[in-house]
């Protein structure tokens, strides 16, 4: 299986049995937070879904599978998202499967989905491959499986001789995780692939400092020594112990 | 003579002649001589007269004499508005005793005001206010003060020339006419310093109203010289001070409120000096008035904060240290000298250095020929008619598109905004601000929250603390839109004349640490600095290829000193740059390009190569400029013909293509754009931009009016396109040439000794005394594992390689953090909890670890949320000395970054 790459989501298709597209973190609604912290901005959900129904139309997937943080108010559905959700879930549908593996963001979204879109919390394994938000222990099923997870939004900085060439954009951490982390050791290694923010307003995690990062637990339990760092086109940019430190880092 | 005096008092009101007599009022100084008889007519006009002649009365005595000829009391009759409230306390503190005299009720009303003060002008409004232009925004917020203002008939605007250049005029031009709105047709007066343009001026104040200029011109009472100073800070002051013994009252200013404080502390010996500048407290500042004007102190050090007309009576020299860089600012500050009626102002610049000495004879030879730059207007700001559609949808609920297309129209600044105000008004719809309505705007809940936030065009801005975790000590503080825009982990930036590199950012502090190497482009956030302009810069290079120093007024010391370095440049065959010659240096750390273009020019053609080497090479690129040099940070196998070719394949009408891409990656670009989108209602004074990156929110900007607004803004005020053009010209037509060359004593001047680069000290050994000595000096508490019985609070310096327990004999001891005290006295206990069994565990390690390690555990265990398991890890790398240290920060920095999401 080599996934393939749609950098103007960022996006990721996998293809085995089926062909399944995956986003993490889209934020839809998060327009009415921004006005609440001093920013008023018009909602930008119509570019955010065009930008969707162009690569689900580019891919032709079975499924569209959104690795949670559908929505983005927290602990409730705010008007806006209210109004909108209904529209978002009728456009995606109308195009193909949709499935959500629900993240910390979308509390309240149970009543807009079908009871087979909505995946447990820990993850489900849907043709060989795992999905899961990422902010939570996956479930035991997915062991051994390479797991799609969400919640972190990785970004890559890139440097050079004179200083930072590429700051911020949207990359793919792929890692091993320590398989005595949780329960049995699985016969195959786990591998998470952190899929970056459809959002493209969020602020961003330097992949180099998601390994070992109290964020979520499987941050905590990556294996850096197999760790790879690709950017949003599918670009391989190192493997994480190789990547150039910032050259402001004393060595 | 007199009989133009008694002619002149004749005209004037009785009750104001007999107050002029009372007071001896028997000489008139020329302004006022021209200004009076032109000023008791009624009509407009800008006055213009070195400072301490007497303009303020030249305005205020025909406006007194109108008052009391047609009483009139309802509101305000008259406006007073100065750029500063220090100049309104002064204003009115010599206003008092006329107001008295006069029977005229006068008060001020600024931001310091009382609510007192403020609820008794609303109730019982005075004849005359003393004001700023944002009090009199906030006034129009209010109904009561409306209607005072619906009274104005006289408007003075003090110190105009200072407002005119900057947006705070622009949104008081749209002010003035607010006023016309309830008030009708009012007499304006102007009183400026002395500007290249006194007509533009008078639009400004007045739009198409007609204006009359009242000027009396300050070059022909100036008597300026230039002095080396040598290049010892010692041998500086030593001579300052035999400036200030020769006269009975010297100012001596400086371009930098540090250099301010170095002078003043240099002369603190003598006791007879003072500091003045903007970071003093307000008591410090007026202090140091008071006492210079009694004569108790017979010089003031001060900076631009003396510049505006504070009264501080009688002086007689004026001493400018370095370079003033602009021909307006000179004339302005000598021209406090001499004051009295006839006098002359002699004033002296003290030059330190090759460009100084040089730049400074250039700036003294314009003053002299009376050639003060130009003012330039912002023309169609808009962000100021975002402002002022907001206040005018506040004050009246709603108001049609036409009427604030005729409000503008009357502003000079804005009477050919023309589609430009709709268009602002939909985007100020799109940020939910206002709304509209068949061609009416109406007011949002929104607006005036805003209004109020918003009342001013200067940044006015929370401020984030810098603490360097390595000294642990604050260093400063940065504006948020600095903050905002630059820093992120990671990056770095200069303050207080150092090198930063950003850790954390916490809510209100930046954690940071000494960087070591400093590369890209730093943003500094250092007071701007004063731009040397084109034209003195351009003749800086004429001066530097005809070396005519006897056509200039500087002393022999000064010419003997020039000519040494251009002989030097010719000893080591180096190319001196001329306004004819660009000169392309290879240096170390990249390329030098000697341009004498300003630092407008410079910075313009500086970005516009950057941007075009790194597209050609792939590789980015590091820029510094000052006025007469570029440094191009590059990697090495790019050198000086690489640039030159670029250089030389510029199309002039391409540079202003070329700069907005290259600008738009800036930091000073997004900063500007957070600045012009705050005052369209998009972004909140008081937002939180966490968790959203600030630089895709900003692209939210692109192709809007607020973009357009911010590029025009940066090429108005901090690029000079126009002057970079006429340089790709001269190299076109070959009037200007280039050469390469090795780096030489010119082009390395900016390099090593300039007056915009810091360069930063040595750091990495800098950062490791620092932290040994923190580390050496903490508290720390040893305590006993084994018998638990015993505890001594003592310094990390002070505890023994192999500490012992007093009371058991065992060497079991740990090293604690003062604030795990309390959880050691909890083990004592029979039944220990989940928690303290945790926390003995941990002890019990740190103890083993001190065992096994001695002191280097110790040390490593006092680091700032070092526990065992990172004190393990520092040990197991087996560093020692500085390396050791290193590896103490490296976990300090680990801790910083992390902490947050331990929680």
């Amino acid at each position: 299986m080599q996934p393939e790459f749609y950098a103007d989501g960022p996006a990721v298709l996998i293809e085995r049995q089926e062909r399944t597209l995956v986003i993490a973190d889209p934020h839809f609604g998060v327009e009415a937070d921004l006005h609440r912290h001093g920013l008023h901005f018009q909602s930008a959900t119509d570019a955010r879904m065009s930008r969707l129904l162009t690569i689900i139309e580019q891919s032709d997937p079975d499924y569209l599978i959104v690795l949670g943080d559908l929505k983005h108010m927290i602990p409730y559905v705010t008007y806006q998202e209210r109004i909108e959700m209904p529209e978002i879930l009728r456009k995606i549908r109308k195009e193909t499967n949709f499935r959500l593996a629900p993240g910390n963001h979308d509390t309240g979204l149970e009543h807009y989905l079908g009871k087979d879109e909505l995946l447990p919390m820990n993850g489900a394994l849907i043709d060989g491959t795992g999905y899961f938000h990422g902010h939570t222990i996956p479930a035991q099923e997915l062991m051994g499986h390479l797991i799609l997870c969400g919640h972190h939004h990785p970004v890559v900085n890139i440097y050079d001789d004179v200083g930072c060439s590429l700051r911020g954009t949207p990359g793919y951490l792929l890692a091993e995780i320590d398989p005595s982390a949780w329960g049995p050791v699985p016969a195959n290694p786990t591998r998470i692939l952190f899929v970056p923010a459809f959002y493209e307003l969020a602020g961003g995690m330097d992949v180099r400092l998601i390994p070992g990062n109290n964020i979520s637990p499987v941050a905590n339990a990556i294996q850096n020594e197999t760790a790879e760092v690709f950017l949003k086109d599918g670009t391989y940019v190192a493997p994480f112990t190789e990547l150039r430190p910032d050259p402001m880092e004393r060595t | 003579m007199t009989s133009a005096i008694d002619d002149l008092k004749d005209s004037l009101h009785p009750k104001l002649r007999e107050v002029l007599e009372k007071r001896g009022f028997d000489e008139f100084s020329e302004i006022q001589m021209r200004a009076v008889p032109t000023l008791i007519t009624g009509i407009n006009a800008i006055l213009i007269a070195p400072t301490g002649t007497g303009k303020t009365e030249s305005a205020l005595l025909p406006v007194f004499h109108q008052m009391l000829t047609k009483p009139c009391q309802n509101g305000f009759t008259a406006l007073y508005i100065t750029p500063l409230r220090s100049l309104n306390r002064d204003m009115m503190s010599r206003l008092e005793w006329w107001g008295a005299e006069l029977g005229l009720r006068i008060s001020v009303r600024h931001g310091d005001t009382t609510q007192n003060d403020r609820r008794k002008q609303a109730t019982n409004p005075p004849d005359l206010l003393i004001t700023t232009p944002e009090s009199l925004q906030a006034m129009f917020m209010g109904k009561v003060l409306r209607k005072h203002l619906a009274g104005v008939r006289y408007v003075i605007v003090d110190e105009i020339h200072e407002l005119a250049g900057g947006k705070r005029g622009t949104q008081l031009t749209v002010a003035l006419e607010r006023i016309a709105e309830l008030a009708g047709e009012f007499q304006r007066i102007g009183i400026s310093a002395t500007v290249g343009n006194p007509e533009l001026i008078g639009k400004f104040l007045c739009g198409k109203r007609p204006c009359t200029i009242v000027q009396v011109p300050v070059a022909k009472t100036l008597d300026l010289s230039v002095k080396f100073a040598g290049e010892s800070f010692h041998g500086q002051t030593k001579l300052i001070e035999k400036c200030i013994d020769s006269h009975a009252s010297t100012l001596v200013f400086t371009n930098t409120r540090s250099v301010a404080e170095a002078i003043g502390h240099a002369l603190l010996p003598r006791g007879d000096t003072d500091v003045h500048h903007g970071s003093l407290s307000r008591e410090v500042r007026v202090d140091a008035e008071d006492n210079f004007r009694a004569g108790k102190t017979r010089a003031m050090i001060c900076t631009s904060s003396m510049e505006l007309g504070i009264d501080i009576g009688q002086i007689d020299h004026v001493i400018q240290f370095n370079s003033p860089r602009e021909v307006a600012r000179l004339m302005q500050r000598t021209g406090r000298a001499g004051h009295q009626i006839h006098a002359t102002s002699k004033g002296m610049i003290l030059a330190t250095g090759f460009d100084d000495i040089l730049e400074s004879m250039v700036i003294v030879n314009k003053a002299m020929a009376n050639q003060p730059e130009n003012t330039r207007p912002h023309m169609n700001a808009a962000d100021v008619i975002a402002n002022q559609i907001a206040a005018l949808a506040v004050e009246r609920g709603q108001i049609a598109i036409k009427k604030i297309e005729e409000i503008f129209s009357r502003s000079y600044c804005f009477h050919d905004a023309g589609p430009l105000i709709r268009e602002v008004i939909a985007e100020m719809e799109r940020h939910y601000l206002i709304r509209t309505e068949d061609d009416m705007v109406i007011t949002k809940n929104r607006a005036r929250k805003y209004l109020s936030l918003n009342l001013s065009m200067i940044a006015d801005e929370k401020k984030s603390i810098i603490f360097d975790v390595v000294a642990r000590k604050p260093v400063g503080t940065l504006d948020e839109s600095f903050v905002i825009s630059w820093i992120s982990s990671g990056a770095v930036f200069v303050a207080r004349g150092q090198v930063w590199r950003v850790l954390d950012i916490d809510e209100d502090r930046i954690m940071v640490e000494p960087a070591k190497n400093a590369k890209g482009e730093l943003p500094s956030w250092e007071g701007e600095q004063i731009p040397v302009p084109f034209s003195v810069a351009m003749e800086v290079g004429r001066l530097r290829r005809l070396q005519n120093f006897e056509e200039y007024r500087a002393d022999e010391k000064s010419v003997i000193f020039a000519e040494k370095i251009l002989s030097d440049m010719k000893k080591n065959r180096s190319i001196t740059a001329t306004d004819q010659l660009i000169v392309l240096e290879d240096a170390d750390e990249g390329v030098v390009i000697n341009l004498c273009g300003g630092h407008k020019v410079n910075e313009t053609i500086g970005r516009v190569l950057s941007i075009l080497l790194s597209a050609r090479y792939g590789t980015s690129v590091g820029i510094e400029t000052n006025a007469y040099r570029i440094l191009l940070r590059l990697p090495k196998f790019l050198r000086a013909p690489d640039v030159e070719e670029v250089l030389l394949s510029l199309e002039p009408e391409h540079i202003e293509g070329i700069l907005t891409l290259a600008l738009k990656k800036t930091a000073l670009y997004k900063w500007k754009l957070v600045q012009i989108a705050k005052k369209f209602g998009a972004i909140d004074a008081d937002a939180d931009y966490e968790k959203i990156s600030m630089n895709r929110l900003l692209e939210l900007f692109d192709k809007t009016v607020i973009e357009r607004e911010a590029f025009r803004e940066l090429f108005f005020s901090s690029m000079d396109v126009e002057g970079a053009r006429e340089v790709v010209t001269l190299l076109k037509t070959r009037r200007m040439g280039t050469k390469t060359s090795r780096l030489s004593i010119i082009g390395a001047e900016g390099l090593f000794t300039g007056r915009d680069i810091v360069v930063p000290p040595g750091e990495d050994q800098a950062i490791i005394e620092s932290v040994k000595h923190r580390i050496d000096d903490q508290d720390v508490i040893l305590a006993c594992m084994h018998c638990k019985n015993w505890k001594s609070r003592t310094k990390v310096g002070r505890v023994p390689d192999q500490p012992q327990c007093p009371v058991c004999g065992a060497r079991l001891v740990a090293v604690l953090k003062p604030y795990e005290e309390q959880a050691f006295t909890a083990l004592k206990k029979k039944k220990l909890s989940t928690e303290e069994k945790e926390a003995e565990t941990r002890m019990m390690r740190n103890a083993n670890m001190v065992l096994s390690s001695g002191k280097k555990a110790i040390i490593a265990l006092a680091g700032r949320g070092v526990g065992p398991e990172s004190a393990a890890r520092i040990l197991n790398t087996f560093a020692t000395g500085d390396n050791f240290y290193r590896e103490i920060l490296k976990a300090e920095r680990n801790f910083v970054q992390t902490h947050r999401f331990w929680g």
